[in-house]
């Protein structure tokens, strides 16, 4: 017989009378509980029902309807929306395209770049504080008003960049910035890692501030360097706060929807154009069950990408 | 009390969620849509008391705004006007759900064009032909607040989507401030340029603004005056040759504009003209308000790139709109349409415009402004309605417009033409 059968066997013991007694004291009698107990969750259920199950499902069918948004008149057109996003709309592929680079781009630097930071900052030191204080500012300012500063910090004419650049001497680096088709996407991801490295960076001293001096003192007799140092104690020990920076990262970038439309206006030309000012675009362009469908494939996109993610940076520390 | 067991629960709490479901399956839009078939109707009358609100998007006129409030308050016992003001993005992408049912803007302002079809189709807009304000309006201005026979809302602006000029700056440089054709414009930057000072500023990292020196550019180009409407509909294409005309004006127009001008937000090319910079801000009087406020003290004109060869049927461009409305679903109509009229009124009017240095397109207003009495020869000029605003598609008008801001950044008039072209056609 089977490990299998055998199991299922023994799950059978209350009427074959093979139970052991401890089996049987963890058996639960049949479930019979005061109906008033489930009265707790209704609120809640109903709250989730109301503005997160309806609306979703709501989305779902405005998706394959050819509803203008508020007329009375509509079609149901099936899968058009859908096909129509891959196949007829290069407006909708551009901001995809430029979604998924915005988000690759965010996610490397960001992550690079926190990570450097906690690992000069991890000391308590008072300049350290200071420092971390400063490096975790522009977290709390609203995503509205990084857009802005950063906006006018671009600005060819009267930006801070091109002040700096011209005052140190470098004119020839002096550009147009947003304005430079080519490059508007990078600078728009230097502004999203200023404005949330800080917060990430203090995931990783989390991290850093977890693991025993112990085993750095260990490693400094034993002669290990500091390279050896980071590759066999450090990153061990950060990577899982790598899945969580990686992941949080991802997904606030592909919702960069008010520092987009902050920094390029509304609309935003078609080189900042992402996914969400995209569907923005469209329900502003009285196309609401086509904008259904492209938030449809939005929250997909956004699934898919963390479900890849979760798969592939599975960072545990060593001994997990 | 009976006890249910956990089957039983789980089976109370799944038809909860199938009756979720099902509700949310109720059709899109409803019937909630007013107008509806029979037409719209007028406004219906009754006593001016009671609580208006007035949804529009300029924040900058509410002071102005406020006052007339109550001056019409003054002259009815009981009535009280609220504004509801949004941004205009904010404004143009939600208005029309905004104000949808009336919670807010019994009475509304809509941009002209797409935002205006929008609200007529939703049935948003009651019935103002042969009202007391409409008859204020200069006839020729009211088309754009028309929709077949009915007269559904009254273009209150008017403005000119024109290069402002500072005049001293032209004075200086010796430059002729009203050109006759192409050469003559570009042959006028040359000379600014020569002065010393940039000759155009232009706001070119901004799409609506720096999109209405697109009405100017293609005003004498086109072979029809609804040249964007029929590009819309792919009876013109931006291919043509006429188009790629313009986009090689456009081209021309690089060595005139402020450095990087595609990357320039609209508030530092504001500040490049007011500051004496640059000779001309290529958005429109209806930023005379903002310059001023920026420390503007020199004389203001109007310029326009003439494109043509001198032959040009246009000699500038204008633009009628904030259209007002009276809501259909108001449960106020009568004070909202009496807010409308009083609005309406030559003396009110002329307050409005007078303090926001905006002409209106009310008859017998007198401009006290001085930017306002310098400018306003140009309601008598024969100037093409702003084209842009034909476009009902969005994305295609971005497009469309985006072309030419392709070009100023150093792309082909030719491949910005067909990249423009590929959306519109996709929008056929």
């Amino acid at each position: 017989m089977s490990t299998h059968t055998k199991m299922a066997d023994e799950r059978k013991a209350p009427d074959g009378g093979t139970e052991t007694g401890a089996a049987k004291g963890r058996r639960r009698s049949p479930t019979r509980v005061n109906p008033a107990l489930y009265l707790f969750p209704l609120p809640a259920v109903a709250i989730i029902a109301f503005f997160l199950v309806m609306p979703t499902l709501q989305a779902f069918q405005y998706a394959i309807t050819d509803w203008n948004g508020f007329s009375a008149a509509f079609n149901y057109v099936g899968l058009d929306n859908f096909v129509r996003a891959f196949t007829k709309d290069s407006l909708f592929t551009n901001a995809l395209t430029n979604n998924l680079k915005f988000v690759l781009l965010v996610v490397i630097a960001q992550t690079a770049f926190s990570l450097v930071l906690a690992l000069l900052l991890t000391k308590n030191s008072r300049g350290s504080i200071l420092l971390r204080a400063l490096f975790f500012f522009p977290t709390i300012l609203s995503s509205v008003s990084v857009a802005f500063i950063w906006k006018f910090i671009y600005d060819p004419n009267f930006g801070l960049a091109n002040a700096v650049l011209g005052g140190v001497g470098l004119e020839a680096l002096q550009g147009s910035y947003l304005g430079n088709n080519a490059q508007a996407l990078s600078w728009v991801a230097v502004t999203q890692v200023w404005f949330h490295a800080g917060q990430m960076m203090v995931v990783y001293i989390a991290g850093l501030q977890a693991i025993p001096r112990e085993l750095y003192e260990a490693a400094e007799m034993d002669g290990a360097g500091k390279w050896q140092q980071f590759k066999s104690i450090t990153w061990p020990f950060v990577a899982p706060a790598t899945s969580i920076v990686v992941a949080y990262t991802t997904v606030q970038s592909f919702k960069a929807f008010d520092l987009i439309l902050g920094i390029a206006g509304n609309p935003p030309k078609q080189s900042l154009d992402i996914l969400s000012t995209r569907i923005y675009s469209t329900f502003a362009n009285s196309e609401f069950g086509y904008a259904a469908a492209q938030s449809i494939i939005f929250m997909a996109m956004i699934a898919l990408v963390t479900w890849l993610q979760r798969r592939l940076l599975r960072l545990t520390p060593k001994g997990e | 009390m009976s006890q249910i067991s956990r089957r039983q629960a789980i089976a109370i709490l799944g038809a909860l969620g199938f009756g979720a479901t099902a509700a949310a399956c109720a059709g899109p839009g409803g019937s909630t849509a007013p107008g509806g078939a029979t037409g719209p109707a007028a406004p219906s009358t009754g006593a001016v008391t009671g609580k208006v609100s007035f949804a529009h998007w300029r924040g900058e006129d509410k002071v102005v705004f406020d006052e007339l409030i109550k001056r019409f308050a003054a002259l009815h016992d009981g009535v009280e006007v609220v504004q509801d003001i949004s941004t205009s993005n904010d404004y143009n992408a939600q208005g029309l759900q905004k104000v949808r049912g009336a919670a807010i803007g019994d009475a509304f302002a809509t941009f002209r064009g797409a935002q205006f079809k929008n609200f007529t189709e939703a049935g948003i807009y009651a019935e103002l032909k042969g009202s007391k304000a409409a008859a204020s309006y200069q006839p020729g201005l009211l088309t754009a607040g028309q929709s077949g026979d009915s007269q559904l809302g009254l273009p209150y602006q008017v403005v000119f989507p024109m290069p402002m000029a500072n005049a001293d700056l032209f004075d200086k440089a010796g430059a002729e401030i009203a050109p006759k054709d192409w050469d003559g414009f570009l042959a006028m930057c040359e000379k600014l340029a020569a002065s010393g000072v940039i000759p155009i500023s232009w706001p070119g990292g901004d799409v609506g603004n720096g999109g209405q020196l697109f009405n100017c550019m293609i005003a004498n180009n086109a072979p029809v005056d609804d040249m964007c409407a029929q590009i819309e509909q792919g009876k013109l294409k931006c291919t043509d040759d006429w188009f790629l005309r313009m986009l090689g004006q456009y081209k021309e127009l690089v060595p005139y504009l402020q450095p990087n001008a595609t990357g320039t937000a609209v508030e530092p090319a504001q500040n490049l003209f007011s500051q004496g910079k640059a000779a001309m801000l290529a958005t429109g009087s209806y930023h005379i308000a903002a310059v001023r406020g920026l420390g503007a003290t020199f004389p203001i004109e109007l310029v326009f790139p003439n494109t043509s060869d001198g032959s040009g049927k246009f000699e500038g461009a204008y633009n009628a709109t904030f259209i007002l409305g009276v809501n259909s679903a108001s449960k106020n109509q009568a004070a909202s349409a009496a807010w409308i009229d009083f609005l309406s009124e030559p003396e009110n009017a002329g307050y409005y415009a007078n303090k926001t240095a905006q002409h209106v397109a009310v008859s017998n207003v007198e401009y006290t402004n001085p930017d306002l009495k310098r400018l306003s020869p140009w309601l008598d000029k024969k100037t093409a309605l702003a084209a842009r605003f034909q476009f009902q598609n969005l994305d295609v008008r971005n497009a469309v417009e985006a072309s030419a801001t392709a070009v100023i950044s150093g792309t082909s008039p030719e491949q910005a033409a067909e990249a423009a072209q590929k959306i519109v056609d996709e929008r056929l």
